[in-house]
C-alpha cells in the first residue's frame, strides 16, 4: 500500500541510485550529474563491491556498467537477481552505442533496461525516472495480482483458459487448481477434470460444451464433481470466447468457483419452499405442482390420475387433550405411515419435466400435507377407481396400529375421499374439491372409511353446506325456538317439570332436531345453541313462575363438550341470575352415551353443578352399556328410561325386566326414575305398576311452544279431563307408598 | 603559428557540460575529474605497455583499456582521442591486429596532447 497522500506515480523525493562503474572518470561524472538532478548516489567501482553494498542497503535502482574487469555487469546482474528480495529491483545496464551483443546479454542477465552511455545527463535522468515509475507500477500490479489471488482463494474461485488448436493449452490457475483440490504444482488437464464428474453429468456437460463452442456462445453452468479426497463439490463455470484479430474464435477464458455452499443453501431454501417443515412431506405448493404435471401427463397419455384426500378423524380432540406437541408428533408419524402407502418420491420437482422419458409422471407419486390434519396422496396413473380404493384401504390399514404420543397410545382413524381425473375433474382445484365432498360423505357416515366421489354426494354436500350456513344465521335471526314437553307425575296427575327441546323455525318449515342437531354438533354450533337454550329456559322458568306459579325445573339437553367447558357453571349462574330464578330451575340432561364417552372430563362439572343446585338427568338410560358401578359415584339425580324399553312394555317380557331392574337400581341409589316416550295408557299402567310414576310422552303431550303448554295446562291438566288422568287416579292407591 | 594537434582540442560543449555540473566550482569537480582521468591513465597505460611486450598482443587488455578511455575521454571533451579509442576497441573486439600497433602509438600521442589541454583548463 502506498502511504497516504502519495499518488501512484509519485516517486520518492530523492530516489536512491547504486552506481557501479570501474571507470573512475565515468563514476565521478555520472554520480555528479545524477546528484545534480536530485538522486541520492552510492558509488561502487566493481561488481563485487556493489553486491556487498546491496546487502546493507537497498537502492531504488541500480545503474550497472556492462563491461568491467573481473565481475562484469552481466554477471553482477545475474548474481543480484538470484539474491532474495532483488528479483524485481530495477537494473539499468550501461553499454556502448555500438555494442548490440551487450544489449542482448543485458536482458538475458535480468537487466530491466539498457542505456547507451552518453554525457547528455538529462537522458539518463529521464530513463531512470521512467524505470522507477514502471517498477512502481509493476510492484502495484504484483501486489494487486497477489490480492486478487487471495480474494479468489477466499471466494474459492479460480480462472482457466483454453486456446483452440493448441495442445496442452487448457491451463487452470493455481487458485483454480485449489478449487479442484489440487496443489499449485499439480498438473490437471481437461480430461483430469472430466474424470471427477459423474458419468451422467459429464455427458450433459460435454454436450453443452460442444454446443457452446459451435455457437461461439458464453458457457455458464454448474458442474458436480467428486474431488480426489472423496468430497462432493459443485463448481460454477463461466467462460467467454476470445477472438483473434481476424475475428475468429481463438479460445475461451473464464472463471470457476466452488459454489457447493451456495447450492446447499439454495437446496435448503427450495426444500423449505416445497416441503412441509413438520412432516417433511411435499407441501401444498409442491402438491399443486405435482398434480398439475400429473394431469398434463395424463391428458397426453390418456390415462387416469387418482387424488386421495386423507383427513384424520377427531384430530382436534387429540390436539386439545394431549397438547400441540403431541399433536405434531402424531402428524409426523401419520406422515411416515402414509408415505409407505405409495411409491413416494421426495425429489423436488419444479420447472419443466423433460428428458426423463414418457414414464416420468411416475416420479410424481407422493403423499403430501395440505395443512392441519389433511393429507393428499397423488397417484399419477391409475387403471380405475378400484386402484385408488386399494391405496385408500392401505392408508386406513396403515393407521390401524395405535400411535404412541404424549405418553399414551392413540388410535387414529382417517376419512379418505377419492377423485379421479378426468372423470371427477379437469383441474387440481376440481379434483381437490370433489375429493373433499367424498371425504365429507365418509365423515357423515361414521368416519374411518373411504369413498369415491360421485355427483350425488356433491348434491348432498351442497344441501348440507346451505343448511350449515343457514344454521349459522338462525340464532341471530331468532329462528331457533324451544318447545317444551311436560314431565308428568301420574299419581298426582300433575306436571312436575318440562324438557326443553330445540326447534328450528326456518321460514314456514319447522326443521326437525334430527336434521340439524348432528350438523350443529359437527360444526361446533351446538355450543352457542346450547348456551342460548340455557338462557331461554331460565327466562321461560321465570315467565311461568309469574304466570302460574311454576316452581319445578326445565331440563335442557347438553352435549358432553359443554360439560367439558370450565365456564359452564358460571354461564348457568349468569342465566338464572339474569332472570332471578333459583339454580334448580335449570336441570341438565346428558345422554348416557355422551356421559360415558367423556366421563373423566365431565365428572368435575357434574360435581360443581350439583353443588350449586343444578340437577343432572341421564337421558336414554339403559342404552349405553355403561358400568352400573359408575352410577354410584356420579352426582346425578335422575335417570330417564330409554323410549325403546317403554315402547316394548307389555309386548316383550325382557323390556319390563330391564325397566324393573332400572327402577330397583335407581331406588337403591336414591335416584328419580322417569320414563320417556310413553304413548299409550297400557305403557303408563305397566310403568306405574312397576313403580315408575314419572313419565313423559305423547300420551300426555307432544313438545309444545311455551304459550301452548300454558293453554294445555289450563285446558287439560287443571280440569282433569284427559283419559290418562282418570286412569292415573284409579291406580293412585297402587302407586302410593312406593315412593 | 602552427595549427594545434587535433587531439589537443577539447570539445567546448563537453567542457561546458562539465562546468554545469559544478557551476560554482565549489566541488572542484573539474579538478577531481582531471585527476581521476590522470589516475586512470596511470593505471591503464602500464597495463597496455605490458600487453604489447610479449610476442603476441593481448587483445583483451587492449580492448579494456580502449573501452575505458573511449568513454572517459568523451566525457572530458577529448573527442579525437575518444574516436580513436572506439576504432581500437572495435579492432580488438574483431581481432583485427593489422595496423593496431600504429593506432595504439597514435593513441598514446593523443593522450599526451589531451593531458596538456586538460592541464591548461585548471
Amino acid at each position: 500500500m502506498l502511504p497516504p497522500g502519495q499518488a501512484l506515480d509519485d516517486l520518492p523525493p530523492r530516489p536512491r541510485v547504486l552506481l557501479v562503474d570501474d571507470d573512475e572518470v565515468n563514476l565521478l561524472l555520472t554520480a555528479a550529474a545524477l546528484r545534480e538532478r536530485g538522486f541520492e548516489l552510492t558509488e561502487a567501482s566493481s561488481g563485487s563491491e556493489a553486491l556487498s553494498l546491496l546487502s546493507t542497503r537497498t537502492p531504488d535502482v541500480v545503474v550497472l556498467d556492462a563491461l568491467m574487469p573481473e565481475l562484469d555487469g552481466f554477471e553482477t546482474c545475474s548474481l543480484l537477481r538470484a539474491t532474495p528480495g532483488f528479483e524485481s529491483l530495477p537494473v539499468l545496464m550501461l553499454t556502448g552505442l555500438d555494442d548490440e551483443a551487450s544489449i542482448n546479454r543485458a536482458y538475458q542477465a535480468g537487466a530491466t533496461d539498457f542505456f547507451v552511455k552518453s554525457p547528455q545527463w538529462s537522458l539518463l535522468d529521464g530513463r531512470l525516472r521512467y524505470l522507477l515509475r514502471s517498477s512502481r507500477t509493476r510492484l502495484e500490479l504484483e501486489r494487486s495480482k497477489a490480492k486478487l489471488a487471495r480474494a479468489q482463494d477466499l471466494a474459492r474461485m479460480g480462472s482457466f483458459e483454453w486456446w483452440r488448436g493448441v495442445a496442452g493449452s487448457f491451463v487452470i490457475s493455481a487458485e483454480g487448481l485449489r478449487v479442484f483440490g489440487r496443489g499449485p504444482q499439480d498438473r490437471l488437464d481437461f480430461i483430469g477434470v472430466m474424470r471427477m464428474v459423474p458419468a451422467d453429468d459429464r455427458h450433459v456437460f460435454l454436450r453443452l460444451l460442444r454446443d457452446v463452442i459451435a455457437h461461439t456462445s458464453v458457457l455458464v453452468t454448474d458442474l458436480p464433481l467428486t474431488l480426489p479426497d472423496g468430497r462432493q463439490r459443485v463448481v460454477h463455470i463461466e467462460a467467454e470466447p476470445e477472438f483473434s484479430e481476424q475475428g475468429a474464435v481463438s479460445g475461451y477464458t473464464g472463471i470457476l468457483q466452488d459454489v457447493t455452499d451456495r447450492r446447499q443453501a439454495e437446496d435448503r431454501i427450495r426444500q423449505l419452499a416445497h416441503f412441509d417443515a413438520l412432516t417433511g412431506l411435499p407441501n401444498r405448493r409442491q402438491l399443486i405442482y405435482r398434480v398439475e404435471r400429473a394431469i398434463e401427463s395424463a391428458r397426453r397419455g390418456g390415462h387416469e390420475v387418482g387424488l386421495l384426500l386423507i383427513d384424520l378423524d377427531r384430530f382436534k380432540v387429540i390436539n386439545d387433550t394431549l397438547g400441540h406437541a403431541a399433536g405434531d408428533e402424531l402428524l409426523v408419524e401419520v406422515g411416515r405411515r402414509l408415505r409407505g402407502c405409495v411409491r413416494h418420491s421426495d425429489q423436488i420437482l419444479e420447472g419443466v419435466l423433460d428428458g426423463l422419458g414418457n414414464r416420468s409422471h411416475r416420479g410424481l407419486e407422493a403423499v403430501g400435507r395440505l395443512g392441519g390434519d389433511e393429507f393428499v396422496a397423488l397417484l399419477p396413473e391409475v387403471t380405475d377407481e378400484r386402484d385408488a380404493e386399494r391405496v385408500a384401504q392401505r392408508v386406513l390399514d396403515a393407521l390401524r396400529e395405535p400411535i404412541f404420543v404424549g405418553g399414551q397410545e392413540c388410535f387414529v382413524t382417517a376419512s379418505v375421499g377419492i377423485a379421479l381425473y378426468p372423470r371427477d375433474g379437469q383441474t387440481m382445484a376440481d379434483l381437490l374439491r370433489n375429493s373433499d365432498v367424498a371425504m365429507y360423505a365418509v365423515k357423515s357416515q361414521g368416519r374411518n372409511a373411504s369413498a369415491v366421489y360421485s355427483p350425488q354426494l356433491a348434491g348432498h354436500g351442497k344441501q348440507k353446506l346451505e343448511l350449515e350456513s343457514a344454521l349459522h344465521k338462525a340464532l341471530e335471526r331468532n329462528e331457533i325456538v324451544l318447545h317444551y314437553q311436560p314431565k308428568i307425575d301420574v299419581r298426582a296427575a300433575r306436571m312436575v317439570g318440562a324438557e326443553a327441546l330445540m326447534r328450528w323455525q326456518r321460514g314456514n318449515v319447522l326443521v326437525p332436531p334430527a336434521d340439524f342437531i348432528p350438523l350443529a354438533e359437527e360444526t361446533g354450533l351446538i355450543v352457542p345453541l346450547s348456551e342460548w337454550a340455557l338462557k331461554e329456559a331460565a327466562r321461560q322458568a321465570k315467565l311461568w313462575s309469574l304466570q302460574f306459579g311454576f316452581s319445578d325445573s326445565i331440563a335442557v339437553n347438553l352435549p358432553s363438550r359443554l360439560f367439558e367447558r370450565t365456564d359452564l357453571v358460571e354461564h348457568i349462574h349468569q342465566c338464572v341470575s339474569a332472570y332471578g330464578v333459583p339454580h334448580r330451575s335449570i336441570q341438565l340432561e346428558i345422554t348416557e352415551n355422551n356421559l360415558m364417552k367423556d366421563l373423566q372430563n365431565v365428572i368435575p362439572s357434574l360435581h360443581r353443578l350439583n353443588e350449586v343446585g343444578v340437577e343432572i338427568s341421564i337421558d336414554d338410560f339403559g342404552t349405553g352399556y355403561s358400568s352400573l358401578a359408575y352410577l354410584t359415584t356420579l352426582p346425578i339425580s335422575e335417570v330417564k328410561v330409554d323410549r325403546t324399553f317403554v315402547r316394548d312394555l307389555g309386548i316383550t317380557p325382557q323390556s319390563s325386566a330391564v325397566v324393573t331392574a332400572i327402577i330397583a337400581l335407581a331406588r337403591a341409589l336414591g335416584l328419580r326414575v322417569i320414563a320417556e316416550g310413553v304413548e299409550t295408557l297400557r305403557q303408563m299402567e305397566v310403568l306405574h305398576r312397576l313403580g315408575c310414576s314419572l313419565m313423559q310422552g305423547f300420551l300426555f303431550s307432544k313438545p309444545l311452544p311455551a304459550d301452548e303448554l300454558e293453554r294445555w295446562i289450563a285446558q287439560t291438566v287443571l280440569p282433569r279431563k284427559a283419559p290418562w288422568i282418570t286412569q292415573a287416579d284409579g291406580s293412585s292407591d297402587l302407586a302410593r307408598g312406593q315412593r | 603559428m602552427t595549427a594545434p594537434h587535433p587531439a589537443a582540442q577539447l570539445d567546448p560543449e563537453a567542457i561546458r557540460r562539465l562546468r554545469e555540473l559544478d557551476p560554482s566550482g565549489g566541488n572542484k569537480l573539474l579538478e577531481r575529474v582531471v585527476t581521476a582521468f590522470s589516475n586512470s591513465l596511470d593505471r591503464l597505460l602500464p597495463d597496455l605497455a605490458r600487453a604489447r611486450e610479449g610476442d603476441t598482443l593481448d587483445l583483451n587488455v587492449v580492448r579494456h583499456v580502449s573501452h575505458t578511455l573511449k568513454s572517459s575521454s568523451a566525457s572530458l571533451g577529448a573527442m579525437a582521442l575518444s574516436a580513436r579509442c572506439a576504432d581500437i576497441e572495435a579492432m580488438a573486439r574483431d581481432g583485427r591486429e593489422q595496423g593496431l600497433p600504429e593506432q595504439l602509438d597514435a593513441m598514446l600521442q593523443d593522450i599526451q596532447q589531451v593531458r596538456v589541454a586538460l592541464a591548461a583548463l585548471l
